[in-house]
């Protein structure tokens, strides 16, 4: 088979496309009907509606952030260890709203019209980068369990060096193990799969089957 | 308004056959066509004042739709792959294809360029849309050399697939 051969079946593809005047009110969205549809808003592309859940998602957090200010606020210091470990985590939470405020100047970044590398790979870094900020909100594990902690507690029974400490080391050493391990490379962990959800997982997976996929393409 | 909304459509009226082709080689179903095709014209009206006036319309348009599809095709990749070879005869074809050797060879070239990853298939799209080299690499954003290496590479590989294929 000649390269002639394949642009000639190319071309008559073109042709067929021509004479059955294809682009027609009932096969096809391109036609003034759709276009005002679209010009309401009701299409969103995908990436739009990424950015608005995202938009919702600091919201949200704003108001957890408020919550647990108002609620060490309240305490007056009159447990340090409940303040602490409400601020320590209200620090977190602001951390997770500074990523996802990222991911929207970056989605707002993205930007269609530059080379189909450049986008394609923005768009698989943004799909991977919510892996890192995952790993980093594991770190405030252990401050869910030290909020009831009192130093009177801790001097006066025993419960609380066979029970409660144990507990919070243990999810201390589980943080710190899970931080360095939720990454792009252990990706393909069972164990990871399992935490990130099937769906989340599938998406990193193929953002970093692709970000492989166009470093390859780039080498030729 | 008015008036961009009318030079926009005449735009894109006068390129239809670029975003009919590039759906039908990244979408195997018709609703996943229409839905291709809304959101690559969204992009592109959205998108009109990124468009350079010292590039030409059409390349830039490819830039955008190509962009929209691959990304498009990821998403529904899944959906895709479970989508049957029968099912993938799509409305088109059966509207303008008489049974004849040209309807089974586009047939089979279709099916072989959709069996392409996604950049192998922007590239040989813009090759066979007659792009120049220059113009591909500016457009995919690799060097000329690259494009000429890997065009050649991957009509060797739709040569041979449709040969095996006849055979």
């Amino acid at each position: 088979m000649e390269d002639i051969e394949l642009k000639n079946m190319w071309k008559a593809y073109e042709q067929k496309i021509d004479e059955a005047k294809i682009l027609n009110l009932q096969s096809w969205a391109v036609n003034i009907k759709t276009f005002e549809y679209l010009q309401t808003h009701k299409a969103q592309s995908k990436l739009k509606s990424l950015s608005i859940f995202k938009r919702w998602a600091v919201v949200l957090g704003i108001l957890w952030v408020v919550f647990l200010a108002v609620l060490a606020y309240g305490n007056h210091f009159l447990n340090p260890y409940f303040t602490i470990s409400v601020i320590i985590l209200m620090l977190f939470s602001i951390i997770a709203i500074a990523i996802y405020i990222k991911h929207i100047l970056l989605i707002q970044q993205i930007n269609y019209s530059e080379s189909i590398i450049d986008v394609q790979k923005k768009l698989a870094e943004l799909q991977s980068s919510t892996i890192n900020g995952l790993r980093i909100l594991w770190l405030q594990l252990p401050f869910y369990t030290t909020f009831f902690w009192s130093t009177k507690w801790m001097m006066s029974d025993i419960k609380f060096w066979l029970i409660a400490f144990p507990i919070t080391l243990f999810f201390t050493l589980l943080a710190i193990w899970l931080y360095k391990n939720i990454t792009l490379k252990n990706v393909n962990k069972k164990w990871l799969k399992i935490l990130l959800g099937n769906k989340e997982w599938t998406s990193i997976i193929k953002a970093k089957e692709y970000m492989n996929e166009i470093e390859e393409f780039k080498r030729g | 308004m008015q008036q961009g909304k009318d030079d926009f459509l005449k735009l894109i009226s006068e390129n239809k056959g670029i975003i009919i082709k590039i759906c039908n080689s990244y979408c195997n179903n018709k609703t996943d066509r229409e839905d291709l095709a809304q959101e690559i014209i969204y992009t592109l009206w959205k998108g009109g004042k990124t468009f350079n006036s010292d590039f030409k319309f059409s390349t830039w348009m490819y830039r955008v739709a190509l962009n929209v599809a691959i990304s498009f095709y990821r998403v529904n990749k899944k959906l895709k792959n479970n989508i049957s070879l029968t099912e993938t005869d799509i409305e088109i074809e059966d509207k303008i294809f008489d049974a004849t050797t040209s309807e089974e060879n586009l047939n089979l070239l279709q099916q072989k360029i959709a069996a392409l990853k996604e950049l192998d298939k922007a590239l040989i799209i813009l090759y066979f849309e007659e792009k120049s080299y220059k113009e591909i690499a500016e457009i995919i954003g690799i060097t000329e050399t690259n494009v000429a290496t890997k065009v050649s590479r991957i009509k060797e590989r739709l040569k041979q697939d449709i040969t095996n294929a006849k055979k």
